[in-house]
């Protein structure tokens, strides 16, 4: 895999790890996290291929996130690349001990480099943009047009109704900023100084509150939850 | 003073409407994201861990993140991974 001619090239394609002996699947073979917790050449030979393992899922992801960095070159994604590597490969040993064995090894330690790669996309991207969180915006339904149901102009209207009065203050900003702006949600939790996941709870209540306004107002059903 | 009047768009009103229920948070997403991951790519009509859909549809850079790891854990295991992505989006 080479990305020699990132920019503007085609997306390469994703191909199984293989060790140097040629092996296809890694986690064959090898207990991963005794010869990660343990000393010596079986430590240093682990620790090499986990790092390999972890570039693959890095490279692979701010491929996939390629788009989100106009006008950056291959050098420096590939700074990224391994700078999400390291990053990832610190957070795998600090949580090596939780490892379960319920999927393998290797799936386990991919998400860690996948995680931290986009963390690395989103921050680039959003490094220059303002998040604004204005909290005085106005929503309406998009103009009734040929295309455009009744239905759907109430519904959004309605929409409209319960983002001004179901929700708080912080509860629409966090909405608005992650669902309407598109601000990812690792940027807007950095920017407000909190968690994904705080920021997650947020956005769940939020929604949580809308669909009870609809319910009320007669454009969610009950029963389905869907609307009518 | 107050902004300029926004439009809603039919997706802005499908995201902000969409169910989270039953609940996963982002972490538990994350520590169950291999799981789901090789469950998915060897049946992508798996009913495990109905709580990860509900999440995935409803948290984009968690899609983003499983969506990924879909791709590698196919291409690992040598399978075609448009099935399980088509039920990660569908």
């Amino acid at each position: 895999m080479t990305i020699a001619d990132a920019e503007g090239a085609p997306r390469p394609a994703l191909e199984a790890a293989r060790l140097p002996d040629g092996v296809v699947r890694p986690d064959e073979g090898r207990d991963w996290v005794a010869d990660l917790a343990g000393s010596g050449a079986r430590h240093e030979e682990a620790l090499r291929e986990l790092r390999g393992l972890l570039v693959r899922a890095c490279r692979h992801q701010v491929w996939h996130l390629r788009g989100q960095l106009p006008g950056v070159g291959a050098v420096v994604i590939e700074e990224l690349v391994e700078g999400a590597a390291d990053d990832a490969l610190v957070a795998v040993l600090a949580r090596l001990d939780t490892f379960e064995g319920r999927s393998r090894f290797t799936t386990w330690a991919y998400k860690f480099g996948v995680l931290h790669a986009a963390n690395e996309v989103r921050r680039r991207a959003w490094a220059t943009r303002e998040v604004c969180l204005p909290d005085d915006a106005v929503w309406t339904d998009r103009a009734p047009g040929p295309e455009h149901l009744a239905e759907a102009a109430d519904l959004a209207s309605a929409v409209a109704s319960a983002l001004a009065v179901a929700l708080t203050p912080y509860q629409r900003r966090i909405a608005v900023a992650l669902l309407l702006d598109h601000v990812p949600i690792d940027v807007l939790a950095d920017r407000l100084g909190t968690t994904r996941g705080a920021l997650y709870k947020t956005l769940s209540v939020a929604r949580t509150r809308i669909r009870h306004h609809l319910t009320a107002t007669g454009h969610l059903s009950p029963a389905s939850g869907e609307t009518p | 003073m107050t902004s300029t009047p926004r439009p809603l768009t039919p997706e802005d009103v499908r995201a902000l409407t969409l169910p989270t229920e039953p609940w996963l948070s982002c972490e538990d997403c994350f520590d169950l994201a291999d799981r789901y991951a090789e469950a998915l790519v060897e049946d992508p009509g798996t009913r495990a861990l109905p709580e990860m859909l509900v999440h995935l549809h409803a948290c984009a850079a968690c899609a983003e993140e499983a969506e990924s790891l879909i791709r590698l854990v196919a291409a690992d295991a040598g399978v075609d991974p448009a099935p399980a992505l088509a039920r990660l989006h569908g």
